[in-house]
């Protein structure tokens, strides 16, 4: 089982920080497209005030998700050298504990 | 210890280390029923709607009821694991995983619904372009954007110290899980990370999922249309959601503890308890469908009373009263008590709220543009193989999916019943400590609170 052949550190840590880039993408993408639905209805003069009303609330609810996924990837990569020194400690008290009381 | 934890929860890993031929035979049945459901839409790809049993007045028909009926599903994992998490249930541990797992892959599937509707799927680029926010159908994809983004994040936030534990013990897909552990090791730091980032999407997934259900109501009840225009329409379809949401948990619990023999995990008092909410859920379900009735009812409108007596007694009452005996009179009987043979009656019960909410869903949606308020004619709806075939394959897609995910991931959640394990025990009994009115603070638990 231990025979596998190692993955390169360098291509984990692109891919690892392509995936915070693609979601940077697709929440940023969501939030531009809730922009120029408000600009166009503004433009228009087409009852902007709904998209601003729905806007106002959805905006931030995507910039919470993203900053959540970021600050994980901060976070976790962040510590990702200690790795190397330290064995393997996956389990026992990892998350979960909804008012952050562990560690 | 970690050897002999490992060893312990061996179970939960060996899905993913061995695959048997009850794998491939699922897979192989699974992938016709896909297939039928990509012939069906590739023949209304090409033809067009007029293949389908949609016409005027009745332009919604399976597509949409199945697209209400899998968000409602989706219900299941997000917002069931979160209100769990918070509330500190310890019973929890061996669910959630499999809940949000639900989430994602049903709203996938739900999502997928609204393309397939619309017949020619290139129009949605018309929705990103030219979309009107004065539409409730704009609401319901931002919302859904919203649902499925909080989701997916969700499920894989609590993944990731299970992730590690499959890049350091198996061999295979290596780069994979590597790169999703996101360098995990379960340091102080990376555990006061995660911890929060688990906190805060528990508090934001429950409102967010809320309001999903509630937007799909708004699809209907911001129209004028006979037996739609309802206030009650939001909480209804909420409640509705969540009772065919753990439905589904109770199913694919029952599905994966028999097929992955998960029965030192799945225990019968968690179905007791999961079947107890789905009794609440039942009693609940009946009250708002009495309430929405009645109203209805009692105001007389003459346009309400054709779609009234449509459901009640007219072309829709074997759906009608299918819905009332299976959401409400079977589950109710067989969870009434739960002494013995608790999951068989669990599984009974769930089968039959799933086959009712899917009814449930068509009676809201068929029977008002069967008969609209508008002079058009009356019209009854009839799916052709199409439908039936895009319906197989949706429902086939799902645990397709599903399956392929436990192949690839723990499908219970091996950190947290380790946690469970080593430190949930004594944390309850500080706990309960502290509920009892006649004992004292413990010690031990102030100091550990920090305060």
């Amino acid at each position: 089982m231990s025979e596998a052949r190692p993955v390169p550190d360098r291509t984990v840590r692109i891919i690892q920080w392509a995936m915070a880039g693609v979601a940077v993408l697709f929440i940023g993408g969501i939030i531009t497209w809730i922009s120029h639905l408000i600009r166009t209805a503004w433009r228009l003069k087409d009852v902007p005030s709904a998209s601003i009303g729905i806007s106002l609330v959805a905006i931030p609810v995507f910039l919470i998700l993203l900053s959540v996924i970021l600050y994980v990837f901060w976070g976790l990569l962040g510590d990702g050298d200690g790795r190397e020194q330290s064995p393997p400690r996956p389990a026992a008290r990892a998350g979960g504990d909804p008012h952050g009381e562990a560690g | 210890m970690a050897e002999r934890t490992d060893n312990l929860d061996a179970p939960l890993l060996a899905p993913i280390e061995r695959t048997g031929p009850g794998f491939y035979w699922s897979v192989g049945a699974l992938s016709v029923l896909v297939l039928w459901g990509a012939v069906a839409y590739w023949s209304q790809f090409s033809e067009g709607l007029g293949v389908t049993g949609l016409h005027q007045p009745v332009s919604w028909g399976f597509y949409v009821t199945n697209f209400v009926f899998f968000i409602g599903i989706s219900h299941a994992g997000t917002l069931i694991s979160a209100i769990l998490r918070l509330s500190k249930a310890e019973w929890r541990r061996p669910i959630t995983r499999m809940a949000e797992v639900i989430t994602v892959m049903v709203l996938f599937i739900g999502a997928g619904q609204i393309l397939v509707d619309l017949g020619r799927p290139d129009r949605m680029l018309n929705v990103i372009r030219y979309g009107r926010y004065q539409s409730p159908l704009l609401w319901d994809a931002t919302s859904i954007s919203a649902y499925l983004t909080a989701s997916i994040v969700y499920l894989y936030l609590p993944m990731i110290p299970d992730i590690a534990i499959l890049r350091d013990r198996l061999a295979k897909r290596k780069l994979l899980y590597t790169v999703l552990a996101l360098g995990w090791t379960g340091s102080e730091r990376q555990q006061r990370v995660l911890n929060r980032a688990i906190a805060i999407m528990a508090v934001l997934v429950i409102p967010i999922a809320v309001s999903v259900h509630t937007v799909v109501s708004f699809v209907f009840s911001m129209t004028l249309q006979p037996m739609w225009h309802s206030t009650i329409f939001g909480p209804y379809f909420v409640v509705g959601a969540i009772f065919s949401g753990i439905a589904a948990l109770i199913v694919a619990m029952i599905a994966f503890r028999r097929a992955y023999r998960l029965q030192g995990y799945l225990k019968p008092i968690h179905f007791r308890y999961l079947g107890q909410l789905l009794l609440v859920m039942s009693l609940l379900w009946f009250y708002f469908t009495f309430a929405e009735y009645l109203t209805g009812y009692y105001g007389s409108e003459p346009e309400e009373m054709k779609v009234f007596w449509a459901k009640f007694s007219g072309p829709f009452w074997p759906l009608f009263w299918g819905m009332a005996l299976t959401n409400f009179v079977i589950p109710v009987l067989t969870l009434a008590r739960l002494g013995r043979h608790t999951v068989g009656k669990v599984l009974i019960a769930s089968l039959s709220v799933l086959v009712g909410m899917w009814l449930e869903r068509f009676i809201i949606v068929v029977p008002t543009l069967s008969n609209p308020r508008l002079p058009f004619g009356e019209g009854i709806y009839g799916p052709t193989w199409v439908e039936w075939g895009e319906m197989a394959g949706s429902f086939a897609l799902f645990a397709l999916f599903y399956l392929l995910f436990t192949k690839l991931f723990p499908v219970i959640s091996i950190w947290e019943i380790r946690e469970g394990r080593d430190v949930g025990l004594r944390e309850v009994e500080e706990r309960l400590l502290t509920y009892l009115p006649e004992t004292g603070e413990p010690p031990v638990a102030t100091t550990e609170r920090g305060h």
